[in-house]
């Protein structure tokens, strides 16, 4: 799916949601600061016989569900490994085994995206998928959680639903309910030990969750990842775009950030208290995202077109006489918006990148924002 | 950003519902998280007589014929002393899983209310005493109800944070008998009943002292009923927690087990094995197990090695390496003999393995060494873990020298030693107030437990069946051990009877629905023959030339099918007792007595429905065709085969019905000279019979059992009957046939008895196919001892598997085979009064010639496997429990009697060997010790099976050897039986 549905505005409206987007400050179409996101209201574990779910409703309308659901798979072992309990290794040759197991592999994680009236193989519903499940898998660490000894781990299956139309480009909620569904993942408590068969306790009570929590305060010690959509127009930088507003944006980024939990560890020794603004952000993947103008070819002037005559107009010299065909071509005309074309300056996407990044911005206040929601 | 939980108070019902969440882990490793809605409710009635409010609101339940179900508690309940107004009990998981045995009792315990929580939580911990206290539920008279706590919206308790299941649970009964109490508190004009919960959980009394409820501990409770102190003895040691002692890590004398998920991997990665232990029955402490991994069965050595395992528990064993492989033990072990004088109170003994038992295996680690050959080392395991225990009530006395003498006089709690009656079991220590009384009985006991720290297990005492050696405890003993179900029928099964009862007649019209499809052969000269004072005469027969010079032969079966209808409550009954059992002086029947020895059984000069199988043969005994069908039949006479025999040998009597017989004589015997041609065996077992004083059934004599033609004339024709059945059955119902098969028995089997007729005979055993076997058999004779042959075919039998049951759909048709019979196919038809099987198949022929339709009891391959593992088990008990009283009742018939008779030594061991003596069909063990005053030394040459005895007593043994014995009864004191004993007077 592309990023642009359905806009149906004029070359006038385009012009002017573009103009008004690169005044400084922007004005948006719906009277958000740049960095503000759609109010949106979230709730968890509504669906019971998954591991964890999550649903998001924005305020626009669109809404989505997201249902974890995990089983015990036997890990792939290497040809020569036949030990089973593990005790015939010495030392130095369990230690480095360790490290190599303890990598997961992306295939225990399985996601599927779900957009109403598109293909379940449709390109713009596999490319939201890619860019979800490549957030999660970018650093390992989520992948690491599922291991249970050198011979299982979970398989994670992830359902993504939109359950409304696609009003505007779901990548946010979409992210933001999974981040939702995976806090609130619990995998049942293993009661074996070592490299037996896994044993579980039926409890269900017990079950831990997969991010774990710290016992006294309940918070969330670790985060999973989310992705950020953010847009630049001329100089302004804009998170959580509507529909209109991605029709004339010059650059879109999918921001994929993590909360990079070992270094935050340290400071927070050094600190002794644990605020929300001593996170510690962590880039995990950037993808850009074709706005529409990207999709929509520039317009070529009859002049220029070789298949409209441009010929016989060069071999009478005729340029003379129609030199306002020349103008349409190089300069942007007053109230009618034209695609941008070519690439995103570098310095836009550093500032588009920074802005996600900064201690107390965007990212930030998302995580916070999240964490104020009731996940047990 | 706002968050949005659904609140639930929004939902007007949602009060009345709730869920429960659990993980299931299945069997294939998926992990599952499941969650039940659960509809709470309010009219699950509280079932008390009193309460005129449950049935006021038409909360009776009404049974599927719209029969309102009577309430279950009683409107006067038992008091005790401290609650005089009555009381309603409510036991917790913990009551029932310790004490079953006492809410079984008849002189207490009554108007239980068994919380729907506390039945699912026994289920899950044990199915066994969980159908107990259902059979409970369903007795009318012990007034037991099952409250659906958990469906009932005033006493379903959800589950809080941070809470574990168990104290969950124990609220939810506290929470329980709490509202029975405001409940029945409403009661106008009475005093309502105390409800009362039964723990022996201190938490959970304490908790429910302090929200005011009535609470005991079971010993607390019973203390305060008539027979109290009685009672006592039923409840297990405590098991609380607080209460175990601090053991240091060096008191445990067994090693631990390895966890459930540890021996799983280990046995699916074939490195752990799993299979049933079997304790050796001359040794205790070797045990052996069988697993799929190995052919041959794995040893178990020693105490430690056993760790803790129960003959017939499941188990995981680990295999040892290979430098502590043995051989098995060429020695008699008895637990009493070793064990003897221990003290059952000293709970830690200084050294676990006693000095003596150290002797014995030092003595068999000298013999394997001094052995030449290395290789018959065999692997031996360890037990590192216990699947399931398979322990059961059993059956035992007081050991009288565990017994310390002030325990003879005082009612203190005292630890003894119960001797179990199975010698595969070990001694069972026993906490009991009442050592005098017990002394001198045949007790029942549980195991309850047995821990880590113990050299014994520890368990509780069930009821007394009454002094030893009389004849009533015996019995019972015997029954129970065998797991025999010997009560009488109930009044369920008896409602399935015809309403005639012995006034039952075959219907005089012939319009009469009895009479559908049915042959009239009341014309046929029809007679039976059974043994003397036979009373449920399964089997008739009758045979008459035809004009083509064939004769017409027919053998009719007593049509039980008519009259045990399938899916019925006999029905039922009948397929759990699965055969009749014979003992010596008693009959346990599978059927109601009306049943078996009058309606069904085929009684002369009266009509009776029969099943008919009708033949055509030659002369030569060829079949030339077969039929079946549902009859009438008017048996002329009811000969015993004595009585049938002298008619056939006296050639004056030349009626019709003698001539019948004759000529299936004749035909008999060239069926049998046909089955031995094919390769059937001819098998032996020693055979008695008890001779009973008729007013006083004492046993007066022993009888070796006289083979007559008549009685292998009725065998040829029930195999011949058996045959062509299974073969109709089989060919209407190729997947769901009942059948039996005998299969052939592995060839490592015969190895000993072969190698043993080699050494000592020179005789060659082929054991190729039953055939070459059945000629080897033959050519084991010795000219000088007729016996001999004898001898050698009931050692082959024990070498042989056993026949089963089984359903035609799960083997393959090779496999169908009756090794012993040399038959293809084979199925058990004739004896449909004492054997289940045969009534199966009954309706099973019926179907198939198509006399009536078939019940999907009788079509489904999942039932009829159910059927034919319980008929096996019940099969093989009934024999066992025959053998038994066999043996009893010829201990008691040499009681005080002193004789000399021949016997034939049939196995031999280091220190000892088993003797046999065919005269009267008993087989004991003649150890070194019992041959003079002080243990002679031996010598055993285990190549060629010779003890040379020397010193005090100077004597060659060697096996198969013929050897005169003084055969007197004796008082075995490890078991309590009356048994044999004997003495070797000399050899020949």
């Amino acid at each position: 799916m592309a990023s642009s549905t359905n806009v149906h505005l004029s070359p006038a409206e385009l012009s002017y949601l573009h103009t008004s987007l690169s005044l400084n400050p922007p004005i948006r179409p719906d009277g958000r600061s740049p960095t503000q996101y759609r109010p949106l209201s979230a709730e968890t574990g509504i669906l019971p016989g998954t591991n964890g779910s999550a649903r998001i409703c924005f305020a626009d309308g669109t809404e989505a569900i997201v249902g974890v659901k995990a089983e015990v798979e036997k890990t792939r072992r290497r040809w020569d490994d036949d030990t089973i309990f593990g005790e015939n290794q010495n030392q130095e040759e369990g230690e480095e085994q360790d490290e190599g197991e303890g990598q997961g592999s992306s295939d225990w994680v399985e996601l599927t995206v779900e957009i109403p009236g598109y293909r379940d193989d449709d390109s713009g519903t596999v490319f939201l998928g890619q860019m979800l499940c490549e957030a999660l898998l970018a650093d390992g660490g989520f992948v690491r959680r599922l291991r249970i000894n050198r011979r299982f781990h979970w398989k994670v299956y992830l359902d993504i639903l939109l359950i409304s139309p696609p009003l505007s480009y779901p990548l946010p909620l979409l992210s933001l309910t999974t981040h939702l569904a995976l806090l609130a993942t619990r995998l049942p408590k293993l009661k074996s030990e070592g490299d037996e068969d896994p044993f579980f306790d039926d409890d269900w009570a017990a079950a831990p969750y997969l991010y774990v929590r710290n016992p006294t305060t309940k918070r969330v010690t670790e985060r999973p990842p989310v992705t950020l959509l953010v847009m630049a127009v001329g100089g302004n930088v804009i998170f959580d775009p509507s529909k209109e507003e991605l029709a004339v944006a010059d650059v879109v980024l999918a921001v994929s950030v993590g909360d990079d939990a070992s270094s935050r560890e340290g400071r927070m020794d050094v600190d002794g208290r644990s605020n929300n603004s001593g996170r510690n952000l962590k880039l995990l993947s950037i993808r850009t995202v074709d706005p529409p103008s990207r999709l929509t070819p520039p317009g070529v002037a009859n002049a220029a077109n070789s298949a409209y005559g441009h010929a016989q107009v060069v071999s009478t010299g005729a340029n003379q006489k129609m030199p306002e065909a020349r103008q349409t071509e190089s300069e942007a005309v007053e109230g009618v918006w034209k695609p941008p074309r070519g690439g995103a300056k570098a310095v836009v996407m550093g500032a588009l990148v920074q802005k996600v990044l900064v201690r107390g911005g965007v990212a930030d206040e998302v995580l916070d924002a999240l964490e104020g929601v009731d996940t047990s | 950003m706002a968050s949005l939980k659904r609140s639930v108070e929004s939902d007007p019902l949602a009060a009345n519902i709730s869920n429960k969440i659990y993980v299931r882990s299945t069997k294939s490793g998926k992990v599952q998280k499941i969650v039940r809605e659960v509809y709470l409710r309010r009219d699950i009635p509280c079932s008390s007589k009193l309460c005129r409010e449950c049935q006021h609101q038409m909360l009776i339940p009404k049974d599927a014929l719209g029969k309102p179900i009577p309430f279950v508690l009683s409107d006067s309940p038992a008091g005790t002393k401290v609650f005089p107004q009555g009381h309603y009990l409510v036991p917790d998981t913990n009551a029932f899983l310790t004490a079953m045995d006492l809410f079984e009792q008849e002189s207490a315990f009554y108007d239980v209310i068994v919380l729907q929580i506390v039945l699912e939580e026994l289920r899950n911990r044990s199915l066994p005493l969980y159908n107990r206290l259902i059979s409970l539920t369903k007795s009318e008279d012990k007034r037991f109800y099952v409250f659906f706590n958990e469906f009932r919206l005033e006493t379903h308790v959800a589950r809080l944070e941070g809470e574990t299941v168990n104290d969950r649970n124990d609220r939810a009964v506290r929470r329980a008998v709490a509202w029975y109490g405001e409940h029945l508190a409403r009661i106008k004009g009475k005093d309502a009943p105390s409800i009362v919960m039964l723990s022996n959980d201190r938490d959970n009394l304490r908790k429910a002292k302090q929200e005011g409820i009535h609470a005991c501990s079971l010993a607390d409770y019973v203390r305060q009923l008539k027979d109290g102190e009685k009672l006592l003895d039923m409840i297990p040691e405590t098991q609380d927690r607080d209460q175990i002692k601090e053991k240091r890590p060096g008191d445990n004398l067994y090693s631990e087990y390895f966890s459930m998920s540890k021996m799983m991997t280990g046995v699916k990665s074939n490195l752990l094995h799993q299979g049933i232990f079997n304790v050796s029955p001359y040794n205790y402490l070797e045990g052996s197990i069988r697993v799929p991994a190995f052919p041959k069965a794995l040893l178990i050595l020693g105490r430690e090695n056993i760790n803790r395992a129960v003959d017939g528990d499941l188990v995981v064993v680990e295999v040892l390496p290979k430098d502590q492989w043995k051989e098995p033990s060429t020695q008699v072990i008895e637990e009493d003999a070793i064990t003897k004088n221990e003290n059952p109170d000293a709970e830690e003994s200084d050294d676990f393995v006693s000095e003596r038992e150290r002797k014995a295996l030092q003595e068999e680690v000298k013999r394997t060494h001094r052995k030449t050959t290395e290789g018959h080392a065999q692997p031996t395991a360890k037990v590192v873990g216990v699947i399931k225990r398979n322990w059961r009530q059993y059956v035992g006395h007081i050991d009288q020298s565990s017994v310390s003498q002030s325990a003879q006089q005082g009612r203190k709690q005292d630890s003894v030693f119960v001797i179990p009656m199975d010698k595969k079991i070990p001694k069972i220590r026993l906490r009991t107030r009442q050592v005098s009384e017990l002394l001198g009985k045949r007790i029942l006991v549980t195991i309850d437990a047995w821990d880590r720290s113990s050299r014994h297990p520890s368990g509780h005492f069930v009821r007394s069946l009454g002094e030893l050696e009389t004849k009533a405890a015996e019995t019972e003993a015997l029954l129970l051990e065998y797991d025999v179900q010997y009560r009488p029928f109930p009044k369920t099964v008896l409602d399935c009877l015809p309403k005639e009862g012995h006034d039952w007649r075959v219907p005089q019209s012939l319009e009469d629905p009895g009479w559908k499809d049915r042959q009239d052969l009341r014309d046929l000269l029809i007679c039976s023959i059974d043994p003397i004072g036979c009373q449920d005469i399964d089997d008739a027969l009758h045979s008459r030339p035809l004009p083509n010079g064939n004769f017409e032969v027919g053998v009719h079966i007593a049509d039980v099918s008519h009259f045990v209808k399938p899916g019925n409550a006999m029905d039922a009954e009948a397929s759990i007792r699965g055969t009749t059992v014979y003992l010596v002086d008693k009959r346990i029947d599978m059927l109601p007595m009306l049943l078996g020895t009058d309606l069904c059984s085929l009684k002369p000069y009266v009509e009776r429905y029969a099943f008919s199988v009708i033949w055509e043969m030659t002369s030569d005994a060829d079949i030339v065709g077969s039929r079946f069908t549902k009859s009438v039949i008017k048996s002329r006479e009811a000969f015993s085969y004595e009585q049938a025999q002298l008619r056939v040998d006296d050639s004056s009597q030349q009626d019709q019905l003698t001539t019948s017989i004759r000529t299936l004589l004749a035909l008999s015997k060239k069926l049998k000279q046909k089955r031995l041609d094919a390769g059937a065996l001819s098998l032996s077992s020693p055979e008695v019979k008890v001779q009973m004083e008729s007013e006083t059934s004492d046993p007066i004599d022993v009888k070796t059992k006289v083979h007559l033609d008549t009685m292998s004339l009725v065998e040829e024709f029930m195999l011949l009957a058996n045959t062509s059945v299974a073969r109709r059955i089989y060919e209407a119902f190729p997947q769901t046939a009942i059948l039996r098969r005998h299969g052939a028995p592995p060839k490592t089997n015969f190895d000993e008895l072969a190698n043993q007729l080699k050494v000592k005979r020179g005789l060659d055993l082929s054991v190729e196919s039953s055939r070459a076997l059945a000629d080897s058999l033959d050519r084991c004779v010795d000219e000088k001892e007729p016996f001999f042959n004898t001898l050698v075919r009931i050692m082959a039998t024990r070498c042989m598997m056993s026949a089963e049951y089984f359903c035609s759909g799960t083997q393959a048709y090779p496999e169908f085979r009756h090794y012993g019979l040399a038959s293809e196919i084979y199925t058990h038809f004739t004896s449909p009064i004492r054997r289940y099987a045969d009534l199966m198949a009954h309706r099973q022929l019926a179907a198939a010639i198509e006399y009536e339709a078939i019940h999907p009891s009788t079509r489904s391959r999942g039932k009829l496997e159910a059927v034919c593992k319980n008929i096996n088990v019940r099969h093989r008990n009934a024999q066992l429990a025959g053998r038994a009283s066999i043996a009893y009742y010829v201990g008691q018939a040499l009681r005080g009697k002193a004789t000399e008779e021949d016997g034939f030594v049939m196995k031999i061991f280091s220190n000892g060997f088993v003797v046999l003596v065919p005269r009267f069909g008993i087989e004991s063990l003649i150890r070194l010790r019992d041959l003079a005053e002080t243990e002679p030394q031996a010598e055993f040459d285990a190549e060629n099976y010779v003890l040379r005895v020397s010193g005090s007593r100077e004597v060659r043994v060697e096996l198969f050897q013929k050897v005169r014995v003084r055969v007197t009864d004796q008082k075995d004191e490890t078991t309590g039986k009356r048994g044999v004993r004997m003495e070797l007077v000399k050899t020949y």
